[in-house]
């Protein structure tokens, strides 16, 4: 590596660590760590929403397979969020803001009951300490691959970095450093995308080199029997239920959005990252293009990345590209320990242990952030002996978004779901799709499957057991009632 | 007809119907909600328009790249 470019990233740990480190000094409650004492504006929310968002998979493995598929791939960005970030923003960031809540769960434990709270906060927070492990064993690789460095000591830099401003500084820090971080991806990205145009002879020779070769690399959709990627698995599975299941329930997402200083604020947030999701392709399905344009002779297409980063950036330019990866992945994992800790210090300490005293949040919270962090240092150098951890992640992710997304839909829009309906539907769901993806069906038919099960099933059971007694006019959205 | 055959521009003209119909629909919530207890009400603050001119982005794409 060049001296240039690791003078560029030891400059951005110091300086991310040392803003993380100095917003530390706010944090003096509960809320102020958890949702940054209510204080973020739109722009700050909207930049750590989609930091929160690019992770490993985004940066490294988009690119390999926009190498692969072509631009089909950005419909991760666009029919796979855009919907649903605007009903996230227009219809459940200002219900969840009127019910006052800190977690997604925690609603869910308002419209049905307890149990239903507390299984939602288990199954999110276990998947999430193993999915801040997978991103850990990312950086540590990325930072093996570009500086020499073993994994090991990988593990241990980004553990201490992300430790240090996130137990001081709570979702502030968070919040902030990824704004900052995502600021870096952008400026990364889209010199990657000016140079890599000029290099192929603007952007119509770009567009014909690519056609030539790969008809089908400009298409936004695939076959009907893609396997990987088949059409009307992508509307249904991944447009229907992933997707809003992802952006309306999502509490590492949602978080900062809880955190707004206003509801406006909070609503913009999520438009306002809905509009730089639009623009993300160019930084990480782009480059997966350009490879195949330049012929990259790569062994493997998640290689499209660093092979761009080495063979068309200059030196100080690679470092900052180099620097964005970083920062995508640093972004996942404070985002992933500051909810996860959230959830375990409310939504099953203040449950499970109703003694438990609530003024001890903030020390907890922190102790909590501090021992899901060295789980996931404990989980990351385990990856490489599981394969294909991440798939797995992904595929237990279908197993419960169908089913969480229709107790929330039905929840949210109707007075119909019953709090035993909304439990039962969970736990039976969720069997459902572990059957369903047991013989071989793609997990995007299984996670449609599943939520069309759910929403029967919520509806119909509801029927014969007894409704809340709950007051359900702050928990259901009625845009059109006078109380709203 | 087996459901492998479909076209695949199918799947672009029902993206963009989806996008059509949630265009109408974000009209549909009244404008008190989208402020709430927002002092400032200039219409850029309006976040219906900018669900509205993110709805057209998408049009074009999905309508470019089929």
């Amino acid at each position: 590596m060049h001296s240039l470019d690791l003078t560029i990233v030891i400059a951005y740990l110091a300086l991310i660590t040392f803003v993380g480190v100095r917003l530390g000094g706010r944090v003096k409650s509960a809320q102020d760590f958890f949702l940054a004492g209510r204080s973020l504006t739109w722009w700050v929310i909207g930049l750590s929403i989609i930091g929160t968002n690019i992770g490993a998979n985004s940066y490294v493995g988009a690119a390999g397979n926009a190498f692969t598929v072509g631009i089909a791939q950005a419909n991760f960005e666009w029919i796979g969020a855009i919907p649903a970030m605007i009903l996230a923003a227009l219809v459940f960031i200002p219900l969840y803001w009127k019910a006052g809540v800190y977690s997604i769960p925690e609603y869910l434990g308002l419209r049905y009951n307890q149990a239903v709270r507390v299984t939602a906060a288990v199954i999110t927070s276990i998947v999430g300490i193993f999915a801040i492990g997978v991103a850990l064993w990312a950086l540590a690789l990325t930072l093996q691959s570009y500086l020499g460095w073993p994994i090991w000591v990988g593990i241990m830099v980004t553990g201490t970095v992300v430790g240090l401003y996130s137990i001081a500084g709570g979702l502030a820090a968070v919040a902030f450093t990824d704004s900052l971080q995502v600021c870096i991806m952008f400026i990364g990205g889209l010199v990657i995308v000016g140079l890599g145009i000029a290099e192929t002879g603007g952007f119509t020779g770009f567009a014909t080199t690519l056609t030539a070769e790969n008809p089908n690399h400009l298409q936004t959709y695939l076959d009907a029997d893609h396997e990987t990627f088949p059409w009307p698995g992508v509307i249904l599975g991944l447009g229907v239920v992933l997707s809003p299941a992802y952006w309306c329930a999502g509490q590492a997402i949602l978080q900062r959005s809880l955190g707004a200083k206003t509801q406006w604020d909070a609503s913009a947030g999520m438009m306002f990252a809905a509009l730089a999701k639009t623009f993300i392709p160019l930084l990480i399905v782009f480059p997966g293009l350009l490879a195949l344009v330049m012929h990259a002779e790569i062994e493997y297409p998640d290689m499209a990345l660093p092979w761009i980063i080495k063979n068309v950036l200059p030196p100080g330019i690679s470092g900052l590209m180099f620097v964005a990866i970083i920062a995508a992945l640093q972004s996942t994992i404070d985002s992933g320990v500051n909810s996860t800790s959230l959830m375990v210090t409310r939504d099953i300490r203040h449950v499970l242990f109703k003694n438990a005293n609530r003024d001890n949040d903030l020390l907890i919270g922190r102790i909590l952030t501090l021992v899901m962090l060295l789980m996931a240092m404990g989980i990351a150098p385990l990856v490489a002996d599981m394969g294909g951890i991440f798939t797995f992640i992904q595929t237990i992710l279908s197993l419960f978004q169908g089913p969480m997304l229709a107790l929330l839909l039905l929840g949210a829009f109707t007075r119909h779901a019953t709090p035993t309906a909304g439990l039962w539907t969970l736990i039976s769901g969720v069997v459902l799709a572990a059957l369903l993806l047991s013989v071989g069906i793609n997990m995007l038919y299984v996670a449609f499957s599943s939520f069309v099960y759910a929403m029967i099933a919520l509806w119909v059971i509801s029927y014969f057991t007894p409704r809340t007694d709950a007051d359900l006019t702050k928990l259901t959205y009625n845009p059109w009632s006078r109380a709203s | 007809m087996n459901p492998a055959d479909l076209p695949t521009e199918w799947a672009n003209y029902i993206s963009m119907a989806g996008f059509l119909l949630l265009a109408g629909l974000i009209w549909l919530i009244p404008k008190k909600l989208i402020f709430s207890e927002a002092k400032d009400h200039s219409k850029w603050r309006d976040i219906r328009v900018w669900a509205t001119v993110l709805i057209i982005i998408q049009l074009g794409i999905y309508s470019i790249f089929i």
